[in-house]
């Protein structure tokens, strides 16, 4: 746990801060209707080191930090202007337009340097796992100024209605949001900052009407999403940016969920408990039919519940055919062993001992192959012997699984009769 | 630029139409050349013609996974570690195949090719011994690289790769992996980390800063880095860069 702590405590906090200030602006992005602007600020900013590197300036310089925000004001002074534009056509449009060019663009020039490449990647690519304390020290005051400059002149800068808005209060805003994206996304890279962006903004906005009240709710969705997504990563030994974004995205799922249960009254419950058997029956009904009509094909909802509880299989297989599936997953651990085993001692021979000349090599190829075929054969053997365990008993599990759909459905006629008498007091 | 995920230009598809002979890396290392092929329709290039050069018959390979079961399209998915002309013993397995096309696709210049790869083995073995020597230092020294591209180089060198940063192409480590390998870090005491100029900075440097140890940038291929201009300087560069960077952490 210790070691997690020390890991983990760096990008913990980072996400708090990002948090904090991509809550405020998502709120402002969903509120204009411009989701995709960060993408479309960080291409330009990464454009601009790009540049700042192909004229011979240290990356993550000065001279590359310049031209990264100098590109980023010129893309919102262009779409400050542009916003003129939205009557005809939608500003996502030119968003979008302004991404796809400055991708290509950084890409056309690096493919000049081959020492380039690392170097768009590297900007675009942040990993919050990496971040370091110099890093911390950066972000807090730069977010803390703009965060109070966007207080102050909070009423300049909340989103007014479409054409209200005088280009340059528009400038300043995508200028200041410029800023904060160029930085997150060198941290946290592109597909956290959006989640960063938009999920909290999006639950705040779900849930409450005035801005304080929609930025509280951002903050606390997205710090707990922030530290659930962290604990998984390490738990469950997954890339961190990717874990972080399928919690956060599960967390707007949740927070949608329950939306309809804010206020709570016994007609909801039961309109959700209606969908959830619905749900159910649907899934029971549809898993019965496919397998009577498939009974070779995988099977969700079977393979499912027997990773869960291996002994589900002993349902429907004989003695003798679990005997042989027992065997097989036996004799396929036993060749993943003698692999790993192989690989380690040609690893170790490669500095340590006498060295394995190439006919030993080969001899350790083939045998590699061998083993790994013939681990692929028990699983085939594994997979076969429970195909025709299927097939065989289709019809009687089949048929179950579709009566147990059938008596999972809450039929019109019960459920009218509840909901009926309620009616009056929905309205 | 990652040879492993090479974008083709029109050039290249101009230049697979006239040519008479392709050599490829094989093993799934240059799966961008299939289409690239058969969108070029040279008969000269299809597979099983003295033109189609595979460079990875009859190396000795590395990190067999076994093929699949009926793979797809003929290939062998898993079928070893493609990184193996940075041995430099094998590149006189490598010549010799590429040799013995290029006598059959033409004769009347056999004795030219053939004076050409003895000078070139020539240069090679002594070159190897060269190398050797300059790696003694660094020979069972424990190293982290960033991906598996270095199993063949470190055979031959007796290198000790005592861990591999990323361990599925283009997924990002997890934390708990990389707590993992700072702790083999501080138990082996690693001072080494290899990258390649294309392979993302920041979890090297994050792994030095916190385990102590220096990153190496070395060259996988030719043209990689500025030093890397041929197979010789390739090796070279790699060599004499270790060694420096072994030497300065003592």
């Amino acid at each position: 746990v210790s070691d997690a702590l020390a890991l983990l405590w760096l990008p913990f906090t980072v996400a708090i801060c990002l948090v904090a200030i991509h809550a405020w602006f998502g709120i402002q992005v969903l509120t204009r209707n411009i989701v995709f602007v960060d993408l479309a600020l960080a291409q330009i900013a990464a454009l601009g080191a790009t540049v700042a590197f192909m004229l011979g300036h240290a990356a993550q310089g000065s001279a590359s930090h310049a031209y990264s925000f100098a590109f980023t004001l010129a893309a919102a002074l262009l779409l400050a202007f542009t916003r003129q534009w939205s009557g005809r056509i939608p500003q996502e449009a030119l968003i979008g337009v302004i991404y796809v060019v400055a991708a290509a663009t950084a890409f056309l020039l690096v493919d000049r340097a081959p020492q380039g490449a690392e170097h768009i990647k590297q900007i675009l690519t942040g990993n919050i796992l990496t971040v370091s304390v110099d890093d911390l020290l950066l972000i807090v005051p730069l977010y803390l100024a703009i965060g109070v400059a966007q207080a102050l002149l909070r009423r300049k800068f909340a989103a007014p209605a479409a054409g209200a808005a005088l280009w340059w209060q528009d400038f300043l805003f995508y200028a200041a949001f410029g800023l904060v994206v160029t930085s997150s996304v060198a941290l946290a890279g592109v597909l956290l900052v959006f989640s960063f962006l938009i999920i909290p903004a999006a639950i705040g906005m779900l849930y409450a009407r005035r801005v304080l009240r929609q930025l509280a709710i951002g903050w606390i969705a997205g710090s707990v999403a922030s530290a659930l997504g962290l604990a998984a990563s390490y738990a469950w030994d997954l890339p961190t940016g990717a874990a972080m974004v399928c919690v956060f995205g599960a967390t707007l799922a949740v927070a949608g969920a329950a939306w309809p249960l804010r206020t709570l009254s016994s007609v909801k419950l039961r309109a959700a408990a209606r969908i959830v058997r619905i749900a159910f029956a649907a899934v029971f009904a549809a898993s019965g039919a496919w397998l009577m009509i498939a009974p070779r094909a995988d099977q969700p909802l079977m393979d499912g519940a027997e990773f869960v509880v291996p002994g589900l299989r002993s349902a429907y297989m004989r003695d003798l055919e679990i005997e042989i599936w027992r065997d097989a997953d036996e004799h396929a651990e036993r060749y993943l062993r003698e692999l790993e085993k192989l690989n380690e001692r040609e690893a170790q021979s490669r500095w340590h001992g006498k060295a394995l000349d190439d006919t030993e090599v080969r001899k350790i190829s083939s045998f590699l192959k061998s083993y790994s075929e013939m681990r692929k054969g028990e699983q085939f053997v594994m997979r076969e012997v429970r195909a025709r365990a299927r097939e065989r008993e289709r019809w009687a599990i089949g048929v179950a699984l579709v009566l147990l759909g059938v008596a999972a459905y809450p039929f019109a006629s019960r459920s009218r009769k509840v909901n009926g008498p309620n009616r009056l007091d929905v309205n | 630029m990652d040879a492993e995920d090479y974008q083709p230009r029109p050039q290249d598809l101009g230049r697979l139409k006239d040519a008479r002979m392709v050599v490829r890396v094989g093993l799934d290392y240059d799966l961008w050349l299939d289409r690239l092929l058969r969108q070029a329709n040279n008969p000269a290039l299809t597979r099983g013609q003295p033109g189609y050069v595979d460079a990875s018959f009859a190396i000795a390979l590395l990190e067999v996974r076994g093929a699949s079961v009926g793979g797809e399209g003929g290939h062998a998915h898993g079928s070893g570690n493609p990184h193996y002309w940075l041995d430099p013993a094998n590149a006189e397995i490598i010549t010799g195949t590429v040799l013995e096309r290029l006598m059959q696709l033409d004769p009347a210049n056999a004795k030219y090719y053939e004076a050409r790869r003895i000078a070139f083995l020539d240069r090679l073995k002594e070159k190897l011994g060269e190398w050797d020597a300059a790696l003694a230092g660094v020979q069972g020294r424990p190293m982290l690289v960033y991906h598996s591209s270095w199993a063949y180089f470190a055979r031959r060198f007796r290198l000790n790769i005592a861990g591999i940063i990323e361990l599925k192409d283009g997924v990002p480590p997890s934390p708990s992996h990389l707590a993992a390998l700072l702790k083999t870090m501080r138990e082996k005491q690693v001072r080494l980390i290899v990258k390649q100029p294309f392979e993302p900075g920041k979890y090297p440097a994050f792994l030095a800063e916190r385990g102590g140890a220096t990153v190496v940038v070395l060259a996988a291929s030719v043209g990689a880095l500025p030093g890397a201009a041929d197979y010789v300087t390739l090796i070279d560069s790699n060599v004499k860069a270790l060694a420096a960077a072994m030497k300065a952490k003592g």
